[in-house]
């Protein structure tokens, strides 16, 4: 054999590998999600996962774990690469589900949503947020992606220490002031607090909504008019009033929601923590000295919250009927209450197969919520980098590097600019 | 020169190619598409861009954020070039000079390593690491209020008035062992004749510091200079780990703020603005301190 026959043997050889590795990595069904490990979503869609792999022996499931953080900041660079993968989790909104949306960057759902009998599982109210208009504003349009569970933010509260202190849980923004201030007689910092993160905002906007109306909210969500700042004035007022009166600690600017301040509360420092059920199973798991529970912080009707973050099929995924049947298995029924009886809120679950506490609460908690339409959503959805902006001038205002009013003008600039460009 | 000589000088052009084509890739093609994006609104993905002109220009000279990360810039200049070099100067002579000379060459490589190590660790490992000993219940302030040193204590990542230095020192940290390195190098080659003669002399260890371990350092003082100038211009890792630009903006960088803009407020013509005028400023004062350098050999 001389050397050109050889060099075509070996070229021949490698196109052939090639091709070998081009086909296994077809199947290769490449997922992602950011609920921690120990949540009850993530332990339900790995058993979701479970089930699709046994359906598909021949399909290697290829997991990665990512940050809430990693997708808000750089989503819609992945997505628009050939990078992306065949379904992921992603936060719904008009700043984030919204501008990917309007990119052309992910599947459009509608055909599925009935073929497959989602329709029957998810009412009208339960996919407001999958439905965005060219302008990314939420609503309306092509249906992008499906919601797997729900959420909101409510107080987490030390029963304990409710009862050793005599405290009662609070049913008005007074008595709620009244517990905190009687907390603080004691010597104890009531709130746990970190505005490194989400956190920071959403006790933020959770006071905001307790001065929202109807029209307050839709306006703010939608873009529909100018930011009327009245509602965060007052609950910027509010934080820096804590901040001085001691119910918020300084240290709070230091600190994140996740991995700060809810170890003060996980640990019994602080009686009280302003967040959201995606700390249920952080929770659960890891408070063993102390009895906690739940309680809607008192709003007259909103409250912030939301259908949780949605499953995704990017344009460029290469298995989209294997995404498909995976979001299925999400939606089935059993899933919903595995998820629900690992303490999770489970959006299509059987209320009447919850055996556990804290699944069962979150759902009473959530249909009260959503019944009187209360959901008031989350005060970064309107505004692309709005995330960013408040977790800033949140920090200033306990910081003290911000007044209320200079608080209040950084958001309606940023507001205002993006609102006038539609 | 004859025609043969040239003849053969052409022929190293030919192994500037590989690197020539690298630099038209990496380099050439962004800068011209980042600064032909910079004169337009974009919001990135499949959208179309739209031309404003110097919109992007003319509302980056009015943002007071823009202006602070310009501050807080000159801030790290000091802490990533001018400290460490400093530092690393004194800390290159006290182990050239001092513990290689009184105990052994060992002990001053264990030392030269150490400090070094700090340029090995992945800088986000290690601002992770540092986030969580600055944190308010993270060690340093646990340390303080154990020692009964409470009033010491501060929120020191999460308050305004310390981030930027608490940052500064993190950097200083990560940069005194590259300083350090290079002028240990550098001291290798200087003529221990010069030290022994000044020593005859009767001449102190600041006098001979300042009189012939520093003019003899002068070429790598230029380098690590230059260098680590513009790290400093265009510093992001340490700022995204440790702070995100906050809090309330106190820490952030150009860099960081091209980022902020690229990557959340989806205004990708504004973060090319940014990025462009960051270049421009990082190509102008790396030249000023390349003229400065060949005016300081030509005068020696």
């Amino acid at each position: 054999m001389n050397m050109f026959s050889k060099l075509a043997i070996s070229a021949g050889m490698s196109l052939l590998l090639a091709a070998g590795v081009a086909q296994a990595q077809n199947k290769t069904f490449n997922v992602w999600w950011y609920e921690l490990p120990d949540t009850p979503q993530a332990k339900a869609w790995t058993q979701a996962l479970g089930e699709l792999k046994a359906k598909h022996p021949d399909v290697t499931i290829n997991f990665e774990q990512k940050t809430f953080e990693q997708l808000q900041k750089a989503g819609s660079l992945i997505l628009n690469s050939d990078q992306a993968p065949d379904v992921l989790e992603y936060n719904k909104g008009n700043a984030t589900a919204g501008l990917v949306a309007s990119q052309g960057l992910l599947t459009p759902l509608d055909d599925e949503f009935k073929s497959r009998g989602w329709d029957k599982i998810l009412s009208d109210t339960k996919t407001q947020l999958s439905k965005y208009d060219q302008n990314g504003i939420y609503g309306s349009g092509p249906m992008i992606g499906i919601p797997a569970y729900a959420e909101f933010v409510s107080v987490f509260y030390n029963v304990d220490m409710f009862q050793a202190n005599g405290i009662k849980v609070p049913t008005t923004l007074e008595e709620f002031e009244a517990a905190l201030d009687a907390f603080k007689k004691k010597g104890i910092t009531p709130l746990a607090y970190g505005t490194v993160d989400s956190n920071g905002q959403h006790l933020l906007y959770t006071l905001a909504l307790t001065q929202a109306d109807d029209t307050w909210v839709k306006n703010y969500q939608g873009l529909k008019a100018a930011l009327d700042t009245k509602p965060f004035l007052f609950a910027a007022q509010k934080i820096v009033d804590w901040v001085n009166k001691g119910y918020i600690s300084k240290d709070s600017t230091g600190l994140k929601g996740t991995g700060g301040a809810d170890n003060l509360f996980s640990s019994g420092k602080s009686p009280m923590f302003v967040s959201g059920t995606w700390n249920n199973g952080n929770f659960a798991t890891n408070i063993k000295n102390f009895k906690w529970s739940q309680f809607v912080f008192p709003t007259p009707k909103y409250s912030t919250g939301s259908t949780g973050s949605m499953f995704m099929v990017p344009k460029s995924a290469k298995n989209k009927d294997l995404a498909e049947e995976f979001i299925g298995l999400v939606l089935s029924k059993e899933n919903q209450n595995a998820q629900a009886n690992l303490g999770g809120v489970a959006i299509a679950a059987d209320p009447a197969a919850i055996t556990d506490e804290v699944g069962k609460r979150n759902v009473e908690i959530f249909n009260q919520i959503s019944d009187k339409g209360g959901l008031g959503f989350y005060p970064d959805w309107p505004v692309p980098g709005y995330y960013e902006l408040l977790i800033q001038a949140t920090t200033g205002l306990v910081n003290g590097s911000s007044t209320p009013d200079q608080f209040v003008a950084r958001l309606k600039k940023a507001y205002d600019d993006v609102q006038a460009a539609q | 020169m004859d025609k043969s000589q040239n003849a053969g000088r052409a022929g190293y052009y030919l192994y500037m190619i590989p690197g020539m084509l690298g630099f038209i890739l990496v380099v050439l093609v962004p800068l011209i598409a980042n600064f032909a994006i910079s004169f337009t609104t974009w919001k990135g993905g499949n959208i179309a861009p739209r031309y404003v002109g110097i919109e992007n220009y003319q509302r980056l000279l009015a943002d007071t954020v823009f202006w602070s990360s310009i501050q807080h810039t000159v801030l790290f200049i000091i802490s990533m070039t001018i400290v460490p070099i400093l530092l690393g100067l004194v800390l290159a002579a006290v182990l050239f000079d001092y513990i290689s000379a009184q105990f052994s060459e060992t002990w001053s490589s264990f030392f030269r390593a150490g400090f070094y190590l700090p340029q090995i660790l992945p800088l986000t490992a290690a601002g992770v690491l540092w986030a969580w000993i600055l944190n308010p219940v993270g060690i340093i302030n646990a340390v303080l209020k154990g020692i009964g040193l409470d009033f010491l204590a501060k929120n020191w990542l999460g308050d305004a008035s310390f981030a930027l230095w608490a940052v500064s020192a993190v950097i200083v940290w990560v940069q005194v062992g590259y300083c350090l390195v290079v002028f240990m190098s550098g001291l290798a080659r200087v003529d221990p004749s010069l030290y022994e003669a000044a020593e005859l002399d009767n001449a102190s260890w600041f006098g001979r510091f300042r009189y012939i371990t520093i003019p003899m350092l002068m070429p790598e003082i230029f380098v690590v200079a230059l260098t680590t100038l513009i790290a400093a211009l265009k510093v992001f890792a340490p700022i995204y780990v440790l702070t995100s630009g906050g809090p309330d903006n106190a820490t952030t960088v150009p860099s960081y703020l091209s980022y902020y803009h690229f990557f959340t407020t989806n205004r990708v013509g504004y973060a090319a603005a940014i990025a462009t005028l960051q270049t421009v400023m990082t190509i102008v004062l790396g030249i000023a301190f390349l003229r400065m350098q060949s005016k300081q050999e030509g005068g020696r």
